[in-house]
């Protein structure tokens, strides 16, 4: 092997991450937030998932190489309540002991202007897998980011909360998922 | 028809209060056992949030008719009572006055310590009084445990006397509380 194509791989594997990658994040934990807010009998509680992890890949000047690859470890689950954070454990709600880890990848990003983008992705909770949207805003400061997502559930797609549970009177179906998360470039 | 309470029977407003008190104690027993005793299910979520929210409309009724009883004095009580019969009505009064504030307290700590959220019927939401805090749930449920008995003592007390006034003592001391009755026992008041 000639030293010209050894100068020539070595050029490659140099160059090959900044063409094709786009930057990677690392999440700031004590910074960030999975959290989630839904009704009770009518009234409004709260609460989040505590340990979670995520591969994030994002530069807005390249959201073809996108990626959020997060997992959500949901017996992590917290709503300040032993109640209702026992309650959720059972088989007619998340049922941690079968399906412990909710996942959500990304298949695609689009840039709604300014910080503004959607990513759509697939949200896979209790073994069922549907496709959502995740708009959200991406403010980049130096090597620093935040990252801020709304988007609204409703949990019987995922069949959380079966039998009577299903119905909404008493728990209701719409769950509004907030993600506040603060990344650093890796 | 008198709105205030006069010197021989209790008003119209008196009379209010009182019987929507003891229609609702009643009902709140019967719900909260009820409740309790269902596994857990949304039905039971069901029936204690209408147990919450009545709780908390007969909590606010209570302080009204406080309120009410202040600055409207009660009827005297019949003249011929000797001193201990009169002790203990003020007393089984007075102390089913506390137990119907003290029992819709208890049981909104329960709730907030529970950190469940509360809103009255959907008209109103009501907040917290306490912290989430599992050791003072159990605390505020004990307690709301015996006072739900006080209440059935007490309540079983005050019962007794009325009829023992009405049927042996044949006073007006039940008909003057009685919605449409006339007064037409001894007239034994001053």
């Amino acid at each position: 092997m000639s030293y010209r194509w050894l100068i020539a791989l070595a050029a490659c594997l140099l160059a090959a991450p900044g063409l094709s990658q786009a930057t990677e994040w690392t999440i700031d934990h004590a910074g960030s937030r999975l959290g989630f807010e839904a009704t009770q009998s009518g009234a409004a509680f709260d609460g989040e998932f505590e340990e979670f992890s995520a591969v994030m890949r994002f530069d807005p000047e390249n959201l073809d190489q996108a990626l959020f690859d997060v997992t959500v470890d949901v017996t992590s689950f917290d709503s300040s309540s032993s109640d209702r954070d026992s309650t959720v454990a059972g088989k007619e709600w998340f049922w941690f002991k079968r399906f412990p880890e909710a996942r959500f990848v990304t298949t695609e990003f689009r840039a709604l202007g300014g910080d503004r983008y959607e990513a759509v992705g697939d949200l896979t909770i209790k073994g069922i897998g549907r496709q959502i949207v995740l708009p959200f805003a991406w403010i980049i400061d130096g090597d620093q980011a935040t990252m801020q997502g709304d988007v609204t559930l409703n949990r019987t797609d995922f069949k959380v909360g079966e039998g009577d549970w299903a119905k909404g009177k008493t728990v209701g179906l719409q769950v509004d998922v907030k993600v506040r998360l603060a990344l650093k470039r890796s | 028809m008198q709105l205030r309470n006069s010197h021989t029977r209790w008003g119209v407003i008196a009379k209010g209060f009182h019987w929507i008190i003891a229609l609702a104690v009643a009902a709140m027993l019967a719900l909260g056992w009820w409740a309790h005793s269902l596994p857990y299910s949304a039905l039971k979520v069901d029936v204690f949030w209408v147990h919450k929210s009545l709780g908390i409309l007969v909590l606010i009724t209570m302080v009204l008719r406080l309120g009410w009883r202040l600055v409207n004095p009660a009827p005297p009580l019949p003249t011929d009572l000797k001193a201990w019969e009169r002790a203990a009505a003020h007393l089984t009064h007075y102390g089913l006055y506390l137990l119907l504030l003290a029992m819709p307290v208890s049981g909104w700590v329960i709730n907030s310590a529970a950190n469940f959220p509360l809103t009255v019927f959907g008209w109103f939401d009501v907040p917290a009084i306490a912290p989430p805090d599992d050791d003072l749930k159990e605390l505020a449920s004990t307690v709301h445990w015996v006072l739900a008995w006080s209440i059935i003592a007490v309540v079983a007390l005050h019962v007794a006397a009325a009829l023992k006034h009405h049927f042996l003592l044949k006073d007006d001391v039940l008909r003057r509380m009685l919605p449409f009755a006339r007064l037409g026992g001894k007239a034994n008041s001053e």
